[in-house]
Formats: structure tokens, sequence, C-alpha cells
């Protein structure tokens, strides 16, 4: 070994010396007090002043002497930072943030708050109903507002109550009447409600005391945005999705504290982490649930308690509910360990919320499981597509029910097999009645500077595609003409 | 003006056979040579020997008739009728005075310099770009020296002017004079029998050659066909992307022979296996879904019969119109018709009352806290 080897080995390792370099020639030249390697270079090395701010070692690195080569004829100046950058995760709560009241806009004498059945009464077509503090806040909990909706703009939260609402509440309650489980998928064109009605049904959920599960997004399952890991002891192997089920569960229990306290387990689960004795209430199994590894045990036994049969008394009937439904019946974007793109229906939860819409799960005391397809953002899935034409058909009894193309490779049998029986609502524009209800409570709010008469009302009605809601706001609504 | 060999070429561009023309085109066509160096060359046709002959004869010039009948004579190929016939042909000749003799000769002599420009094969030449230096024969004017203005006749391009106003003319009568003529060959149509369920169309390019005039295209619908559902069915899948659902019918077509006979026999034989195939009950392609993927359905949008502004619906829409009008009218006198402006406008009076009522700080004054 060198002389300079050697001493470099007497020399606290540390990040300015390279550790081992034994083969380039520059360190070899270079005197053990020099910092940095030389930059490669032809000319002789010569010492350079060392800055004692530099010493550190890190940060800027080989600095070119001389007159530099401009490459780009117009360089940008650099922009001089104005104030500091919002912290991560800043931006979206900013995009996401759901605003429920506007203290300017003026408060509509004439509103109601929806009573308990208000959604369910055909009386009420045509008319634009508040939602209660509560429910807005069970209803801020389940996540059923979204970004997109106008909540904002008005004193109050409220709903129109739409002639298919009516239908679709009528539905619902029937089945509950009847301790069967409604399996019912709401579709349409683009903004006309079809979130909406979502949230409608979670309303008349929260105000006749049933337990709520919402998916708010489908998207969020299969996009491979959240983390996930293999059950075991399943085959097929099935994934579960820990941090997303630790916040349904608080979602869960926040929107249904009432009920879950007053609803009680009927077996124990020492299986989990907190022990669960029998007639311990649900909103203990729900607390039980403190880190994402906890998640999937208690979310199952939460489920398994709620659709446990026999005890049809004390259970309370479920509504369970998914918006962008074309989301989970395709091919997620997780891989397996074998770097196959895993089935949406191997992921645990969404396997439980489409055996549910399937019908091999059916609730005790009753409920529904609605999905909601979106149409800004959804994946093509073919199956789903046909399969709620083909139930359209059927449930219009028309005589041609559209079949399956025989040359198209496209088609996922476990998706039509979930769609097999499902009922469908399709929503179209309102009519101009609820137009004229809408726009009345528009301009009483202030939010319309115009006299709400036969004339307006048809001229909105008609720019919005006959009354399809979304396109209605935007006409009236969201416009800077005032 | 023009000079006689242009003159005699005018004369013989009417007559010009074309069927040397085509022959040779076809004969291009079928022969499909490999890559190779050396020049394309026929191969000897069969009867080389009378086609020599044959040659040789429109080689040789004679110079008077005698001189063609001595060797007509002389032949020994000629039937005895005729050598007896031109025997005496050959008395006569002789008999004629030899100052007109001489005539002839001299006569044949010049119009055989005049003419042995024509008779040179044209040759295109090797560096001519498009050879522009080959004169256009198409044209009915010859293009040398006929702005040259003689004082004794009108110029080459009213020649040519006139030329086609004779042509124009002769087409004139014969539309007047003869096309009415042509109605008594006219045959009233008769529809398709029972039995005749292919539909040929043909192509003619009214004599001319082209490369398409072979192509013969059959049509049929296989309903017409003596043949049980699901052969029909299985004749379908058979045609696979010849079958149109939207008119049901079958189209072939063919030009992969030479002659429009062939392919005629070729497609009526393919339709003829198609139907033996069809009716054949060993597989009848039930696991096969017919494929219409090569048919693209255009839907035809018309406009709603409702949407029509008839006199009724016009009454409807009226009287529609005059009741919202009437019940818009009720609620302002009710006072329950919404205003936006006018809600805004109390709205803001109300809060302007409100705004007064604001709790001051004690030991402060209004005026101190400006």
């Amino acid at each position: 070994m060198s002389a300079p080897n050697c001493l470099r080995g007497l020399v606290r390792p540390s990040a300015t010396i390279p550790i081992s370099a034994p083969r380039s020639a520059a360190p070899r030249a270079a005197p053990i007090g020099l910092a940095r390697p030389a930059p490669f270079s032809t000319t002789a090395l010569n010492a350079r002043r060392q800055d004692p701010n530099q010493q550190g070692g890190g940060g800027k690195g080989h600095v070119r002497q001389g007159k530099k080569l401009k490459l780009g004829k117009f360089k940008k100046t650099a922009v001089e930072s104005k104030g500091k950058p919002p912290l991560p995760g800043e931006r979206r709560a900013y995009r996401k943030r759901i605003t429920l009241s506007n203290d300017n806009a003026i408060p509509v004498p004439w509103l109601k708050d929806i009573g308990a059945d208000g959604l369910a009464n055909a009386q009420n077509i045509a008319r634009v109903l508040a939602l209660p503090e509560e429910v807005q806040d069970q209803l801020r909990a389940s996540e059923a507002f979204k970004p997109t909706q106008c909540w904002g703009m008005f004193r109050k939260p409220s709903l129109l109550v739409r002639k298919e609402s009516v239908d679709l509440m009528n539905r619902i309650q029937t089945s509950v009447d009847n301790k069967q489980t409604l399996r019912l998928v709401v579709t349409g064109d683009k903004v006309t409600g079809k979130s909406m009605m979502l949230l409608q049904a979670q309303a008349h959920a929260f105000l006749n005391n049933w337990i709520v599960i919402h998916v708010p997004e489908g998207q969020e399952l299969t996009t491979a945005c959240t983390e996930y890991a293999p059950i075991p002891n399943t085959d097929p192997v099935q994934y579960m999705q820990p941090v997303y089920i630790l916040k349904l569960l608080q979602s869960i229990k926040r929107a249904n504290e009432k009920i879950l306290a007053k609803t009680y387990t009927m077996t124990g689960h020492p299986e989990l982490p907190q022990n669960i004795t029998p007639n311990t209430p649900l909103l203990a199994l729900c607390n039980a649930a403190k880190e994402p590894d906890s998640a999937w045990p208690v979310f199952q036994a939460l489920w398994n308690e709620l659709t446990a049969h026999g005890t049809a008394a004390n259970r309370p009937p479920i509504l369970l509910s998914l918006d962008g439904l074309a989301h989970v019946m395709r091919v997620s974007d997780y891989r397996s360990p074998a770097f196959e793109r895993i089935h949406s229906h191997d992921l645990a939860l969404v396997r439980l919320f489409t055996d549910t819409l399937g019908g091999a799960v059916q609730f005790p005391a009753g409920g529904a499981v609605l999905a909601a397809t979106s149409r800004n953002n959804a994946p093509r899935s073919p199956s789903m597509e046909l399969s709620l034409a083909q139930r359209e058909a059927e449930q219009a009894k028309r005589e041609e029910v559209p079949q399956k193309d025989p040359f198209f490779r496209g088609y996922d049998d476990r998706v039509e097999a979930v769609l097999r029986s499902v009922q469908v609502i399709r929503l179209g524009g309102v009519s101009k009645l609820e137009a004229r209800a809408l726009m009345e409570y528009w301009a009483a709010s202030g939010m319309l500077r115009a006299t709400v008469d036969e004339k307006a009302v048809t001229e909105k009605w008609t720019l919005a595609g006959s009354g399809v809601l979304g396109e209605m706001e935007r006409a009236a609504l969201l416009t800077m003409r005032i | 003006m023009a000079s006689p060999a242009n003159f005699l070429r005018l004369c013989l561009r009417t007559s010009r056979p074309l069927s040397n023309l085509r022959t040779a085109a076809v004969q291009q066509s079928t022969l499909r040579r490999q890559l190779s160096t050396t020049q394309w060359r026929p191969a000897p046709s069969q009867d080389e020997a009378a086609n020599q002959e044959a040659q040789d004869e429109f080689d040789r010039v004679f110079r008077n008739p005698g001189e063609f009948l001595k060797t007509l004579v002389r032949d020994e190929n000629v039937p005895d009728e005729e050598r007896q016939l031109a025997m005496r042909m050959l008395d006569d000749w002789k008999k004629v005075p030899p100052d007109m003799q001489r005539q002839f000769d001299r006569l044949t002599e010049e119009v055989d310099q005049e003419s042995a420009r024509l008779r040179r094969p044209v040759q295109p030449k090797r560096d001519s770009f498009w050879n522009t230096e080959e004169a256009d024969s198409d044209l009915i004017t010859s293009e040398i020296g006929e702005d040259d203005f003689e004082e004794d006749d009108i110029m080459a391009l009213g020649h040519a002017k006139l030329e086609e106003h004779r042509e124009f003319r002769e087409y004139a009568r014969i539309a007047v004079w003869e096309m009415p003529l042509l109605s008594k060959l006219a045959k009233p149509f008769q529809p398709p029998a029972e039995d005749e369920v292919l539909r040929f169309r043909y192509t003619t390019y009214l004599g001319e050659f082209h490369p398409a005039d072979r192509k013969v295209v059959v049509e049929f619908c296989p309903r017409d066909l003596p043949l049980t559902e699901p052969q029909q069915l299985k004749l379908k899948k058979l045609a696979g992307a010849r079958y149109n659902p939207e008119k049901d019918i079958i189209k072939i077509s063919c030009e992969r022979f030479e002659h429009q006979a062939q392919n005629k026999r070729y497609l009526g034989d393919l339709v003829d296996k198609m139907i033996a195939t069809a009716k054949d009950p060993t597989d009848m392609f039930e696991d096969i879904p017919l494929d219409l993927r090569h048919h693209k359905v255009k839907p035809q949008v018309k406009f709603p019969k409702e949407w029509y502004l008839t006199e009724q619906r016009k009454k409807e829409l009226e009287a529609r119109r005059q009741q919202a009008l009437l019940l818009d009218e009720q609620k302002r006198t009710e006072g329950t018709l919404v205003d936006g402006v006018q809600t805004i406008q109390q709205a803001l009076l109300t809060m302007k009352a409100v705004e007064e009522t604001v709790p001051v700080l004690r030991g402060r004054s209004p005026r101190g806290r400006r």
C-alpha cells in the first residue's frame, strides 16, 4: 500500500472523504486535507482556497470557472419565492374542503326540515327541504357531501325532493318493512344527481336510525393509492386494505354513534386485540381498532355482528352504499406477489360489497345496498354497462334486451354474476315543476337575480338539456352574469 | 400546309386496328417473369411459319399489279382456280400500254418514298424527358408548320375547327334520325323468376381495354335459395365478410381470370359449392356465432314525428303557454312569485338594521374608534 492510503486509514471516516477509491488517480495525488475529489480535468490540480462554509462537503458541486456557455437563448430568470410554499396535503385539503353554509346567503323563510318520512312522502315531490343539523354532521362524517356540489352557496344544506327520490325511498322502506335487502344501482347521464340520490338515501337512513356504511369513492379502493396486504388463510388469496378500513371504521363510528351504542354484540371476539365479550356495545367494538393492523379483524367482527341472523329485533336496518361503481367492477391496479393484477373482487372490502350487491348476504333487519355509477370519472367496464342495460330493458319489459357481443373479449363473468339481479334506476332531467321549486329556492336565497316565472324556468330547463340538474346549476347559478 | 406524309397518317389514324395493342397488353400482364437482366421476348407462337409468310407479304412492295400477279402465278400454295384467274388478269395487264405501266411504277415509288417515314417504327429517345419530342398523333392538326400562311387556303386550325363541326353535326344527325329507331329494339322489363336467384354484374368500357373489364360480381339473398333456416345460417357464416346483414345479401366478386366468362363460371361454381357445403349436415357450425364485425350499422336519424309543428300542435303549445302565463299572473297578484332581486334588496334593508346594534366597547366613544 502507498503512503497516502496508509495515512487515510488513520483518518476518522466522514462524509467528506471518499471511502474507497483505490483505482482513481486523483485522490492519490491530492493532499489528504483536500476534502473533495478533484473533478475530471486535464489541467494540473490547483489547490483552491477552501471556503470555511463549504467545508461540510454537502450541497453544491463543481463550479465551473471562466466564461459559461449559455445553451438556451432565452434563459428564464429564477422566480423569487414569494412566501412559504403550502405544506404537504394542504392544497388537497383546500381542494377537497366542504363548506356547508354561507352566512351571506339569505335564509329562506319557508324552508322546513326533513322529517323521518319526508323523503318517502309523495306530497313532498317538487319541494325543497333542509337537512337537520344532526343529520348534516352524520352525512359529513360518512363523507356523503362532495366538493363539486354547490352546498357552500346557501345558508343551510337543503335537498330537492324528486319523483325518483320518493320512488327510491319507498322501495327501500318497503324492503326494510319486509326485512329484505334491496339491491339497486343508480345510473344516469352526467350531473343528473346520482351521488345526490345516494345522499338522500343516507339522509333517509339517518333520519330513521339505520346504520349507514358508505364508501365515498370506489376508486380509492382500486387505484392502488392505499396500502394492501394479503389476508392469511384465504384461498383464493384476498387482500385487505388496513389504512382505508381504519378510516372507514372511524367514519362509521362517527356517523352512527348513537345506534352503535345501543346495539350489542351477540358473541365474544377473543381474537381481537381488545377482548370483546358478548353484550358489549358495537361502539366499543369499533373503538377496538386503534391501528391499521387490527382494522380488518375489527371490521370483519363488526360486519359479522351486524349481519348475524336470529336477533332481528335488536339489529337496526343497514344501508350500504358506494359511489363510482365502475371502479370496483374491473381489474384493480394492485399487483399480486406474482406481479399479476388483482381483480377488484379479490379485495376483501370490495368483495364484501359486491357479495351483498349480488345477493349473497341478507341483512337481518332488512336494508339496502345502493351503488351509483359515475360518468366523469369512470373506467370502461363493458360487462357493467351491458348488465345495467340488460336489467333496465328487463325492468321496462322491452322486447329487445341487449345481448353480449360474441366476438368481444373484454367481458368479465364476475361482474355479470354480481349484477345479474339488481334493480336499476336511471336518472334524467327533472320535471318543470321540480325545476321551478329549485329555482325559487335559489332566488329566495339571493343566488338567482331573476323573477322565477314560467318563462325563466322554461329557459333554464331547456338550456339544461330538459332539466339536467347540474346543467341547470351551471346555467343559472354558477354564471357570473348578474 | 400539311405534308403528304402527315395527310396519309391522318387518313390512317381512324382505321388503325386496336386488336394488336390489346393482345400485347394481355400477354404482358399474364406473363409474370422472374427478375432478370435479359430483355423480355414473347414466346414464339404456334403458327410461326404462317405468321412469317404473312409478314413477308406485307414487307415486299410490288411496283405494279403485273409483279403481284406474277408472284401469285408462281406460288405453289395458290389453288388452281385462283391461278387461272391470275393468269387471265396477267394477260390483260400485258395489254396495257407501256407508259401507263411506267406511270404505275412511278406512283408506287412516290408513295413508297413518302410513306417510308411512317413505316419506320417510332422509338422513344433514350435521354428524352417524357418523350416530349414525339409528335402527338392524337392532335387534329399536325404541329409542324401549321402557322405558316400560304394565302391559298384557311389555316390548319381552321380546318380542324371545321372538322370538329362536321363531327358535331354527324352526331346530331345520329341523335335525331337514328337514335329514335333504337326504341324499336327495347324489351319490356321482366322481373327475375323464382329460380333466377343470382344477379351478376359485368363491367364494359365500350370495347376499350381496361384491367377491370374482366371483373364479375354476383349477389344473392340466402333466403331465396331452397335451404332450411340452419342451412341458411351456415351459408351466411361461410360467406364471412361478404354477407351484408342490413340488406341480407351475399356479394362475391371475381377478377382472377383473364376473361369475363371464366370469372363468371368460377363464381357460379363457387356458389354451387357453398350451397352444397351449407347442406352438408356433418358440421353445422353451431358453436360459432354469426360474425358481423365487418359491418357497421349506421343509425338513420330522422326528425321525430312529434316535433313537427302542425296546426294542432301549435294550438296545444299556445294553450299551454297561456295557462302558464295565467298561473304566473295569479301568483303575482297573490304575492307568492319569487323575485331574486327584490329578495336581495329586502335582505339588505334588514341587514342594515342589524348592523346598527353592533355593541361598542365600554369607555370608548364611537368617534374614538375611527
